[in-house]
């Protein structure tokens, strides 16, 4: 296989990625099983993100769509319980929901897919490591382990896919807030939850809190939430989240955070304050450019807004540095990564420059009822010059 | 054939297409009424109030449809929304169809697509119950189940349906005739003895369920009396493997009774792609229904106990025996023959391409016609045949990658090409198949 007269090359990888998430195992597996050799690196696994932790399957599968979901099934059959009477059902006494049962199933879930991705790396080929990845220069990783102990890894590529992390607004007081991560972990269901955002993370956790019982105030700037989204699906949104009892708080911005007593926060807005056991922040994520340090300012890796920055091709400006998922914040959506990733390795490895195609990118809300949308909403339409006939259908 | 037809209504006022303000923000907004899309039209500007008189002074109606079914409806009140002078005939209600009895809004609404649905809603919850535990949910007892309950709710909902129907038709000027519609000849319509003259007239009479004749066949029900039995079977045979007796099969089984499965292919849903069809029967058989591949019913009998379903897989007895053995079109006793409308074998009405039969003045839609025995397909074919004669611009109904769901636990959905019929048409194609585990069945088991 192969020339004899080749030049055998100076390194050791044909691909390092740092990150295990969907972007990074999606590259990386396929590559290893095409026979390159590939190493990964991802930081140990814990359900809540931080510099030093992480894990195979990243955020989808850890904290993201897979528990997400989960929850929204779990918080679903409150509703499915009330609509049984009338197709006959008789319900003795109403169910009584255990949080603590469905977040230990869902722990147990995304652990178990946890060990899954590894061991589909394992079976591709593909050398783990466990740690943090840093750039040394654009042909050498350091990988740094638990214990500290470092290794340097020469590689013709590398694939930065560290994902991104839970954004809280800079107000005073927003340390006592939480993020998605903590939501998916706590003890217990909060009586009292305050929702700062309006974006899906936001409207979806608003309908999980309120399906299990909580009271749910949802706080967001704009008059309607999901911004970006077609007007007609915001404001069909709007309705479903007050006609199920969430309190809905539009064009309200949240000022300031402070403990009222033991297991209570006083939200402060300019229109009015509200007191509640919980605050959860949905208001956006930003790319893992510097939790940990990658080395991207080093080694002269360009930067966009915060996101690393990439050609069509998911190359950076470092010749031989690609970066691919949520860290180059184009369409932050798994199948995305995925797709991303596919396209990333057929140009690295099989010389295949090819272009991930963001055309109809199909994607779901799962506030409940859910949304889902795909193509150009009216608004896109109209502003890309285009005369437009919209049909409506609206049932029961 | 379609030179004819343009000459039939050269007489007919000019066409009057639906102006429509086609402006960045034109709509056609649903009603929160019906479970079907509703399009109300937008400003129609320049037309004159509706008319109540035909365009033509020779006829009594531009329009007598036979049948206020999803078709019939649809065209019918489409055509009245166009000035036309329309009529429609149809039976009195009745959730049991029968050569006296039908109803407004037809077999989608009173004994088809509507109550099946409900029904599958209603046996459905019986698994949400069980998968609520894995999720958190804990239940001190089994929740009770009670069939005529649900069967009053159906019921209740169907009157509503019906009357929205009839609030329909009379909200777009379309007069309703109550009894039974027969052809005279090529302009003239019969109801119970009165008659009708018109310009065209629109045969939308649907089907009714089939029974093969063998002994025993009067002890059988249809799908019609299943929907409406006064209590639920414990155990149930259902002869058929096409999608009524696999959905009413899944029925019975989620909420609790024994299911018997009898049909003569090696696998369920004939017609369908094999793999979907190989899933399915597994599916089917991992919740408990018995299937009985390979057999052929024939004959039932009565016991002291129930009844006795005898196929060539051997004997079953049974509360109920329900044969989902194919629908027919109604076609019977309607003077067709007699008006030059021919059929086919199966009874269909031959039409062409823009559902003219073989009577140019006689127009046939939906079931009747037998192509894709589905709702929307009916309202499309309804749609077309207004254009067809009211805006003068012959319309092909288009039946290609008609979408389609077969409400079985779970479900199937389709559209387009099955694997074998692309062979078929292409010879090398490429086939993706993704099998995975739902992820609600992650925590529900």
């Amino acid at each position: 296989m192969g020339n004899k007269n080749a030049k055998p090359s100076p390194y050791d990888y044909d691909l390092v990625t740092i990150g295990g998430g969907s972007g990074g195992v999606r590259a990386s597996r396929l590559a290893a099983a095409d026979g390159k050799k590939v190493a990964i690196i991802e930081l140990p696994f814990d359900p809540v993100s931080s510099e030093s932790t992480g894990g195979f399957g990243g955020t989808c599968v850890i904290r993201g769509c897979v528990p997400k979901k989960l929850f929204v099934y779990g918080s679903h059959f409150h509703e499915e319980f009330e609509d049984a009477e009338g197709f006959g059902w008789n319900i003795h006494t109403p169910p009584k929901f255990n949080w603590q049962h469905l977040m230990a199933q869902k722990t147990k879930e995304i652990t178990r897919l946890n060990g899954i991705y590894a061991k589909m790396l394992n079976n591709a080929g593909a050398e783990i490591f466990e740690g943090r990845g840093k750039l040394i220069d654009a042909h050498t990783v350091e990988v740094t382990d638990a214990a500290g102990h470092k290794t340097l890894l020469k590689t013709a590529n590398t694939c930065i896919a560290t994902g991104g992390y839970a954004f809280k607004l800079p107000i005073p007081g927003a340390e006592l807030g939480i993020t998605s991560d903590e939501a998916l972990t706590l003890p217990d269901l909060p009586r009292k939850v305050c929702i700062i955002g309006g974006g899906y993370i936001a409207v979806e956790f608003a309908g999980i809190f309120n399906g299990l019982g909580a009271e749910v105030h949802l706080v967001f700037r704009q008059e309607l939430p999901l911004r970006g989204f077609d007007e007609d699906v915001r404001a069909a949104v709007n309705e479903n989240l007050i006609k199920r009892g969430i309190i809905v708080h539009p064009k309200c911005n949240p000022k300031s955070l402070a403990e009222a007593s033991a297991g209570t926060i006083t939200v402060e807005t300019d229109s009015g304050q509200l007191t509640v056991n919980t605050v959860m922040f949905a208001t956006g994520r930003k790319p893992n450019i510097s939790r940990p340090d990658l080395g991207l300012s080093e080694v002269g890796v360009e930067l966009d807004h915060g996101a690393i920055k990439v050609d069509a091709f998911s190359r950076t400006n470092v010749n031989g540095v690609w970066a691919i998922g949520d860290v180059t914040n184009r369409v932050n959506l798994t199948p995305v990564a995925l797709m991303e990733g596919a396209a990333m390795m057929a140009s690295a490895m099989k010389g295949r420059m090819t272009k991930p195609d963001y055309q109809y990118i199909p994607s779901a809300v799962f506030c409940q009822p859910p949304v889902a949308s795909c193509g150009l909403s009216e608004q896109e339409a109209v502003s890309n010059g285009h005369t437009c006939d919209v049909y409506l259908a609206s049932f029961r | 054939m379609v030179q004819g037809a343009l000459a039939s209504f050269a007489s007919l006022r000019p066409s009057m297409a639906i102006r429509g303000v086609r402006s960045l923000s034109s709509r056609f907004s649903g009603s929160q009424r019906s479970l079907q899309n509703v399009r109300k039209a937008s400003p129609r500007a320049g037309m004159p109030r509706t008319l109540t008189v035909a365009a033509s002074e020779e006829y009594d109606y531009d329009l007598f449809t036979i049948g206020a079914g999803s078709g019939g409806v649809r065209c019918s009140r489409m055509s009245a929304g166009k000035g036309a002078k329309v009529a429609v005939a149809e039976l009195p209600f009745s959730t049991q169809a029968s050569d006296t009895t039908g109803g407004v809004g037809g077999t989608c609404v009173i004994r088809g697509c509507v109550p099946k649905k409900l029904l599958v809603y209603g046996s459905h919850f019986a698994e949400d119950f069980e998968d609520s535990e894995g999720f958190g949910w804990k239940m001190n007892e089994k929740p009770d189940f009670d069939w005529t309950k649900l069967i009053a709710s159906k019921n209740k909902e169907l009157d509503r349906l019906t009357g929205i129907y009839k609030r329909l038709l009379d909200g777009s000027g379309v007069e309703l005739v109550e009894g039974r519609g027969t052809v005279v000849d090529a302009h003239t319509v019969e109801v119970d003895g009165k008659r009708f003259t018109a310009k065209n007239i629109l045969v939308a009479v649907g089907g009714r369920a089939f029974v093969p004749d063998i002994p025993g066949k009067e002890l059988v029900i249809t799908s019609d009396e299943a929907l409406d039995l006064p209590k639920m079977p414990k155990k149930i045979c259902i002869v058929g493997s096409g999608y009524i007796a696999l959905e009413f099969a899944c029925i019975f089984n989620a909420l609790g009774a024994e299911v018997h499965v009898y049909y003569r292919q090696p696998l369920p849903l004939r017609g369908f792609d094999e793999e979907v069809r190989g899933f399915l029967a597994e599916q089917l058989a991992l919740k408990g229904i018995v299937l009985h591949p390979g057999a052929t019913p024939t004959a039932v009998e009565k016991t002291d106990t129930g009844l006795k379903l005898i196929t060539s897989d051997g004997e079953q007895e049974a509360d109920e025996v329900m044969f989902g053995t194919g629908r027919k079109p109604n076609v019977k006793n309607l003077g067709l023959e007699e008006a030059g409308v021919e059929m086919a074998d199966s009874g269909a009405i031959k039409v062409n391409e823009i559902s003219q039969t073989t009577c140019p003045s006689i127009w046939a839609i939906g079931d009747v016609t037998d192509r894709i025995n589905l709702t929307p397909v009916a309202l499309m074919e309804g749609m077309a045949l207004t254009k067809t004669l009211f805006d003068g611009v012959p319309t092909e109904p288009d039946h290609t990658n008609v979408a389609c769901a077969v409400f079985t636990q779970p479900q199937v959905a389709t559209v387009g090409l099955t694997e074998e019929e692309a062979m078929t048409e292409f010879g090398d194609i490429d086939v993706y198949t993704s099998s995975f585990r739902p992820m609600k069945n992650t925590l529900s088991v």
